[in-house]
């Protein structure tokens, strides 16, 4: 079966002072869709990621460059990522519009894995 | 139950439950002027739990997780301060087994209760500190629950802390028989707000809270196995705690909804529970000092006892809830005694009381009065006037299974009867 990523961006300011009771139920539903796609075998794995700036490493010309992450200067991170097993794109973006999400924030971007890289 | 509602109810008395024991055994450890570190950091560990189990599911033992977590930011914030304040220099998390509940002043949440109740701190600054730190609720459910705003709460909670940093040693920690004593009262009060917020929330999506109300079991219990003594207004609040709760059975059917008195099936009560809390009734009349749990309780107990709802002892119930206003005349006392009116066929008495309640302001966002005018309304036969009372009820804040509840008695308007 194939394999889609699901990355999850939400807008810089999303979660800031939110009340604890909203963002409870905020989770309560990405919650119990994982739960639910998980059930249904169709949830494979997902990782939060951190609300840091993170790094690039960059190669200049053979010489490594570390910096900080542009994060102070974009709208929009990238909440985490969640990869999910489906027929085709078609299921996927369907399973896309029903992901609490599209409820809650405004984009999923969904990318399908190279199924080569799972073959035996 | 949906699987949104379990989820709900799972994060909501993790979240609940954990957030008083985190913030209660920190301060146990640390001492009171550590109460804001233990209160940041059992809220960083929520938020973590909050935003990580969305894409890891949630873990088998939730609050084994949230103790770790809060644990190891504990240990990293106090690494700074550690020698300062001579500690040990690792902070270990003894947790107590999961359901092994040893209720003795041991407990590091009885402990804090008692020290939030100082009598230094004015009243209302006890109960919020009590209510919001050691009970875990929300800012929005005390200050609801204090009749408070939030930002008045706010400020009475910052108040107690500073107070509190004032304290140290181990009087600050582990509370004399004589301070017990003196602050039973207040604690007492503490532990019927909690059961009473449990037993039917007025916000949110639950009809019962059930950890709510165990939680206020348990520290009445621990209480009285600490005390040298049980006073006996203290045997009058769990004996009215435990006739209440044995009745949560057959408060909810399969779908979640409410279950009214006079349709409740009645063997689904729990008698070794209601048997407790007669036991505890007849110990509470030790003295003639009576507490106005003596009366609820003894309300509790006619309606507890009783085999059918046409049973009902309404003469006695009408009794004690007169008596019951004379100690505390609360709107919601008044109200309750003016539908024992009615049930007793004291219908203008009931009306007469009503029109008096309907002075205080407080009573047009009460749903209970609005349903005793209902009730009033359809004893005497008079649809539109009851149906205008259902119409005021609905529009006050009430709990979803309320809302629920109210929406299909509205229905019954609309459509007719069912039977």
């Amino acid at each position: 079966m194939p394999k889609f990523v699901l990355m999850l961006p939400h807008a810089r300011d999303r979660y800031t002072n939110i009340p604890e009771a909203e963002f409870m139920d905020l989770m309560t539903d990405y919650i119990g869709w994982v739960e639910e796609m998980s059930a249904q075998g169709k949830y494979l794995s997902g990782e939060k990621l951190n609300a840091d700036a993170g790094k690039i490493v960059t190669n200049k010309s053979g010489s490594i460059e570390v910096h900080d992450g542009p994060f102070a200067e974009v709208a929009e991170i990238l909440g985490g990522y969640m990869v999910i097993s489906a027929e085709d794109y078609d299921e996927a973006v369907e399973i896309a519009r029903a992901h609490p999400h599209m409820k809650h924030n405004e984009t999923i971007i969904i990318r399908q894995t190279d199924p080569a890289a799972d073959e035996e | 139950m949906t699987d949104t509602a379990r989820i709900h109810r799972l994060l909501d008395e993790t979240v609940r439950r954990e957030r008083g024991w985190l913030i209660s055994s920190l301060v146990a450890r640390l001492g009171p002027g550590q109460l804001d570190l233990a209160q940041d950091v059992a809220q960083d560990a929520i938020v973590k739990a909050l935003s990580t189990w969305p894409y890891k599911g949630v873990p088998d033992n939730p609050r084994a997780w949230l103790r770790r977590v809060a644990g190891n930011a504990a240990i990293d914030r106090l690494r700074r301060s550690v020698k300062e304040l001579g500690l040990e220099d690792t902070w270990d998390m003894t947790a107590p087994s999961e359901d092994v509940i040893t209720p003795s002043l041991s407990d590091p949440e009885l402990d804090l209760m008692v020290l939030c109740c100082d009598p230094a701190l004015a009243l209302h600054d006890q109960l919020s500190l009590a209510l919001k730190t050691v009970c875990g609720f929300t800012a929005a459910e005390t200050s609801a629950l204090l009749l408070l705003s939030e930002d008045a709460l706010s400020q009475r909670l910052a108040r107690s802390k500073r107070h509190l940093r004032t304290l140290s040693g181990d009087l600050a920690r582990f509370p004399t028989r004589f301070a017990l004593k003196q602050r039973l009262p207040l604690l007492l009060r503490i532990i019927y707000l909690m059961f009473a917020w449990g037993y039917l929330p007025r916000r949110g999506s639950a009809l019962i809270r059930e950890d709510l109300c165990r939680e206020a079991i348990r520290l009445s219990e621990g209480l009285m196995l600490h005390a040298p003594e049980t006073a006996p207004g203290h045997h009058a609040l769990h004996a009215l705690l435990l006739l209440q709760f044995a009745r949560s059975p057959s408060r909810i059917d399969d779908q979640g909804r409410i279950v009214t008195l006079d349709q409740q099936d009645r063997t689904k009560w729990d008698q070794d529970m209601i048997r407790d809390g007669v036991t505890h009734l007849h110990a509470a009349q030790s003295s003639l000092d009576l507490t106005r749990y003596h009366f609820e309780a003894g309300i509790a107990a006619l309606h507890a006892r009783s085999a059918t709802w046409e049973d009902t002892d309404w003469n006695s119930i009408a009794r004690l809830y007169e008596l019951l206003s004379g100690h505390a005349p609360s709107l919601a006392v008044l109200v309750n005694w003016a539908v024992a009116m009615i049930m007793r066929d004291e219908v203008d008495e009931a009306e007469k009381l009503l029109d008096q309640v309907s002075s205080n302001k407080a009573a047009q966002t009460f749903t209970g009065y609005h349903l005793a005018r209902h009730r009033l309304a359809e004893t005497r036969g008079n649809a539109t006037t009851a149906k205008a009372a259902l119409a005021q009820a609905r529009s006050c804040v009430n709990s979803d299974a309320v809302d629920q509840f109210l929406a299909e008695q509205w229905q019954l308007y609309e459509t007719g009867p069912i039977r």
